[in-house]
């Protein structure tokens, strides 16, 4: 992972934090089936309580977190049951992430909009706040297929960090982005043996498949913005 | 060249002036044993706690305080709307004053808590305050502060561009003022008539002061007798009183300000910072006493800020190589509002600095104030004389390698002569005394430079390389007169007020109202004292930083101390002996004109045995049983020293260095600092000074710089990150001295806290180029950083197209 901060005069001076990631012995559907999962997403995230669709930016964040009590949010290899619930185009989702920076352990009240979503790329952008720091961020990635069987997801994360978190400084913050990262990919690894998922019928994106599920999953249908 | 202290003892009163013997004051400071304010705790004590904008620039749109009010130990929480009600103290607006004007500045609102708006990360929106610290802490993380975020701005050219957001609603463009000094049409003509012209533009980059002390203060309330008591961190408390008294609506005479042992400020404790008065108003609010210390990430956040200037510079020189003409453009930073003296720093103490040592017949110097989303700048350690020096050395560089003369020849030439002065610069002042050529020759001597030259061509040829660099400086201290600085914008007098008082057991305390943060001078204000006042170094107590028992003063900045409170002691001890005289020549039953005054003694001219010693004057004064006609009793004098000028210390520092342009690692091999003071109170000191001041120089040459993201958030905010030079990283230094005593006052000071950091920068920049000349470097931008002296040798060497400086025939290309 690479992590710029310098800057001369005139360079713009936000954190960029990219990198890929390698996952083995997978293709890029089952991955991009992964990362569409909101509840897999939410378990792979560390420090993530929950991720949850919403209907705007102005969240309730009490409400919400009723919400997710009460939810449905076992892990499936089930496309189907990912399709149903899968991140889609223009939506917006929200999320409590606590993390841990040096000695404070902000909960940051989170709300992303995924801006993109068209296999095999995806983007989008957020912004979470705690009592005394937030962040404002834009991620991209991108799959490809790896020579040796697997997948590379190529990432992408601009990020403004403000308050007493920014204050912890780069050495502290970069590290933290480091770990999360790849403990994030690391879940996502094993999560995707551990439901096989690549032993489920795996959807190729042929023309003549039929629509619906797939379709949706894949982010290619303009019927997933119901 | 290490100066050995002198035990106080082994030296007669009549030698203590001069002499370098041991501080008095260390014993304190190194046991543990002085007290800070923060180790004051007084009964029933509260504690305040401040929420800060965790954004550089936003509007607020609200304030919840509900959550932090409920939680444990909180007394209460505010914000500027109860800073504003009727039944809080004081009256609106609340706003820290500026204390210097200039006729096009904008004088913008400075609010002590957020009124809908802040202006950089750290900006006070409200306070808590608790029973214990830890619970003001909490409480003031559960402040709830709803923020529509705005654009930030930190660069002062982006600032002005007409295309950032603007801070305040009355400053166009950003723009703090317009100011310029000098000649711009005779200084124009100079460079047409010139045959040789060089210029730079630099970066004088932001710098955060890290004095090792946090700033805090501790308010005491008596309602009982409507006094307000406040210990803090403060480089000047009579000044604080003044300016406090006006923000809280607190009369001057019911506020005492007292600084307790000051842990350092290097300016940072000069100026009057919001949080300091905001302990004293819950003081008042809430009738007990509240302390507030600062963390240190509040001090990288909060302090005021030094340097931050972009300039562009051009220097004209007739066929000869004699300069003659400068002109200088800058944009210098002044954050988010206007700190105390921050218009003075960029303007008056800066540009009237730009002839430095040399005799040039044409200046003009033009700078524009911005605003922007960094916390206020204000003075540093040199306050706009180290930025002058900057442009001004990094200019003779150019010069000289442009004429193709060799550095410090080329500054020898364009000295202003011996016999010039007093001399009066194109810039507005008048230079007292100097002799500049000595401290060159003598740091020409220190370097062995003929020598130097020679090894570091060999060097070149092994594929090292060395460099050297030189610094001239000039600085003035003890800005002075009050008549002028008034005429400048000051919105104080620049005297110094002193109190000297023999009690009638013979031993003295003396009171001066400059405040002493580190410098030492409960040691030399003694020797001052005691060798005026003939009596034993160890009978002579100094007081210093108390509104209480100091009758005036304006404080300890801009190496004025010594010239300035010191000469001010002169007088009162003068005034002293004058009475005590008088008593004398009763007693002796003789004309006092008959009186003489030696060593502590008075004796009748011509009848050396008929004589009586001062202490015993001093208890005949108090016992005032025999006194002369219509004298009154007691013995101690006060005055009111205001200086004829400024003074104008001076020196030459030069730095040898090894750069690897491999690594981009520089190394010191040699520093050199040879200073001109005027005369010295106490060697051992002025040399601390200079190592302490070269110290800081260093570090703001290659460790030290306040990097903000474009948001305004400080990227340097911890010590982990904002780093300030260990004592690994400072080089050993050959000092020396030359001594031109100051004419203008009465011990012919002139003034050394600031000398080595206005020295310093310069003479490292310029030794680094000059190591790598061959490969074309001819600026880096401080701090030079291995990674930016590499990326350097690494354009230079891309510009040239692969250029191999390593085969040992480089000609330096253009520099």
């Amino acid at each position: 992972m690479y992590v710029s901060n310098r800057h001369s005069k005139g360079e713009t001076r936000r954190m960029n934090f990219n990198g890929t990631f390698e996952l083995e012995d997978t293709t890029i559907e089952e991955v991009w089936l992964a990362l569409s999962d909101p509840v897999l997403i939410a378990d792979a995230l560390p420090g993530c309580e929950y991720l949850l669709h919403v209907e705007s930016d102005d969240v309730d964040f009490t409400e919400l977190s009723d919400r997710a009590d009460e939810r449905d949010a076992e892990l499936t290899g089930d496309p189907e049951a990912i399709a149903e619930r899968a991140f889609r185009q223009g939506e917006w989702y929200a999320g409590q992430i606590q993390v841990s920076v040096g000695p404070v352990n902000p909960t940051f009240e989170t709300v992303v909009h995924i801006d993109e979503r068209d296999q095999p790329r995806m983007s989008a952008s957020g912004e979470g706040s705690s009592g005394d720091s937030s962040f404002e961020m834009s991620s991209g990635m991108e799959l490809h297929e790896t020579d040796d069987g697997g997948v590379a997801v190529e990432w992408e994360t601009d990020a403004d960090v403000f308050g007493k978190v920014a204050g912890m400084g780069q050495r502290v913050i970069n590290p933290v982005a480091n770990r999360l990262v790849k403990r994030f990919f690391g879940d996502v690894q094993s999560t995707l043996r551990e439901l096989q998922l690549a032993e489920a019928d795996t959807p190729t994106p042929a023309e003549d498949e039929e629509g619906g599920i797939v379709d949706r999953l894949l982010g290619r249908s303009s019927s997933n913005s119901s | 060249m290490t100066i050995e202290s002198v035990d106080p003892d082994d030296v007669t009163a009549a030698d203590i002036l001069g002499s370098a013997i041991e501080r008095r004051e260390d014993p304190a400071l190194i046991t543990g044993d002085a007290e800070y304010t923060d180790d004051i705790q007084l009964a029933d004590m509260a504690h305040m706690s401040v929420v800060r904008s965790q954004y550089g620039h936003a509007r607020i749109e609200d304030v919840d305080t509900s959550e932090a009010e409920a939680m444990d130990g909180v007394v209460g929480v505010y914000t500027h709307d109860d800073l504003a009600r009727e039944d809080t103290p004081g009256e609106a607006p609340f706003n820290l004053p500026v204390g210097w004007l200039l006729p096009s500045l904008n004088d913008v609102d400075h609010p002590i808590l957020a009124d809908g708006k802040v202006r950089y990360q750290g900006d006070a929106i409200a306070i808590v305050v608790a029973e214990q610290r830890y619970q003001a802490a909490d409480a003031a993380g559960a402040v709830d502060v709803s923020y529509e975020r705005l654009d930030a701005v930190t660069d002062p050219d982006e600032a002005l561009s007409g295309d950032a957001r603007q801070l305040h609603a009355d400053a166009d463009d950003n723009v703090a003022f317009d100011w310029e000094i000098g000649d711009a049409e005779k200084t124009a003509a100079a460079f047409e008539d010139a045959s040789h012209t060089a210029s730079i533009e630099l970066t004088n980059q932001l710098v955060i002061p890290n004095a090792m002390e946090p700033r805090a203060a501790v308010a005491d309330y008596h309602p009982g007798t409507d006094e307000l008591e406040v210990f803090m961190t403060s480089q000047n408390p009579h000044l604080h009183r003044l300016l406090m008294s006006g923000v809280i609506g607190h009369p001057e005479h019911k506020l005492r300000v007292k600084a307790p042992e000051v842990g350092g400020g290097f300016g940072s404790k000069i100026h009057h910072y919001a949080d300091e008065t905001l302990v004293a108003w819950c003081s008042k609010l809430l009738d007990r006493p509240v302390k507030w210390t600062a963390t240190r990430s509040e001090t990288y956040q909060t302090d005021a800020l030094g340097r931050g200037h972009e300039t562009e510079a051009e220097i004209a020189m007739d066929d000869d190589g004699d300069v003659i003409g400068l002109r200088v453009d800058t944009r210098a930073n002044l954050g988010a509002y206007l700190s105390t003296f921050a218009p003075a720093v960029p303007t008056y103490l800066y540009g009237t600095l730009l002839s430095g040592q040399y005799d040039i017949p044409a200046i003009h110097g033009h700078v524009t104030g911005a605003f922007t989303n960094v916390p206020p700048v204000d003075a540093y350690r040199g306050a706009g004389r180290p930025e002058a020096s900057f442009v001004v050395e990094r200019l003779m560089n150019r010069a000289a390698h442009e004429m193709g003369m060799d550095p410090a020849e080329f500054r020898r030439r364009n000295f202003v002569p011996d016999e010039a002065f007093p001399y009066e610069t194109q810039v507005a002042v008048v230079y007292d005394s100097g002799e500049y050529e000595k401290p060159m020759d003598e740091a020409l001597d220190l370097l062995d430079y003929e020598d130097f030259r020679d090894r570091q061509k060999e060097a070149r040829e092994e594929g090292r390389y060395l460099g050297v660099g030189f610094s001239c400086y000039i600085e003035a201290c003890g800005l002075a007169p009050s008549e002028l600085a008034g005429q400048l914008g000051a919105q104080a007098g620049l005297w110094e007020s002193s109190l000297v008082r023999f009690h009638p057991s013979g031993t003295v305390t003396a009171f001066c109202g400059t405040s002493g943060h580190g410098q030492g001078h409960a040691t030399t204000y003694a020797q001052i004292v005691a060798n005026e006042l003939g009596v034993d170094y160890d009978d002579v107590e100094i007081v210093e930083g108390d509104t209480d028992e100091i009758p005036h003063g304006m404080g300890t900045y801009g190496s004025r101390s010594a010239a300035v409170g010191g000469s001010s002691l002169v007088k009162s001890a003068r005034k002293v002996v004058d009475k005590a005289r008088e008593i004398a020549a009763h007693s002796l039953e003789a004309d006092p004109d008959d009186v003489e005054f030696e060593n502590g003694e008075f004796r009748i001219v011509g009848a050396p045995d008929r004589s009586i010693g001062i202490q015993s004057v001093a208890e005949q004064a108090y016992l005032a049983h025999d006194m002369p006609d219509d004298m009154e009793p007691g013995l101690e004098a006060t005055s009111f020293y205001d200086p004829d000028n400024f003074v104008f210390p001076f020196g030459t520092h030069a730095a040898i260095v090894e750069v690897d342009p491999e690594t981009g690692e520089i190394e010191f091999e040699k520093y050199v600092a040879v200073d001109d003071v005027g005369n010295q109170i106490n060697p051992k000191i002025v040399e601390g000074q200079i190592h302490g001041g070269v110290a800081q120089g260093v570090g703001q040459a290659l460790y030290e710089g306040a990097e903000y993201d474009d948001n305004g958030t400080l990227l340097t905010g911890s010590m982990q990150d904002y780093a300030v030079p260990k004592a690994e990283h400072v080089p050993e230094m050959d000092t020396a001295s030359t001594v031109t005593p100051s004419p203008h006052n009465p011990l012919g000071v002139k003034g050394v806290g600031e000398a080595g950091t206005i020295a310093a920068p310069q003479a490292i920049v310029n030794a680094v180029t000059d190591a790598l000349e061959p490969f074309g470097v001819d600026h880096i931008e401080m701090p030079m950083t291995p990674e930016r002296v590499w990326r350097a040798v690494d354009a230079s060497a891309t510009a040239d197209g692969g250029h191999d400086p390593e085969d040992g025939t480089a000609d330096g290309g253009d520099r």
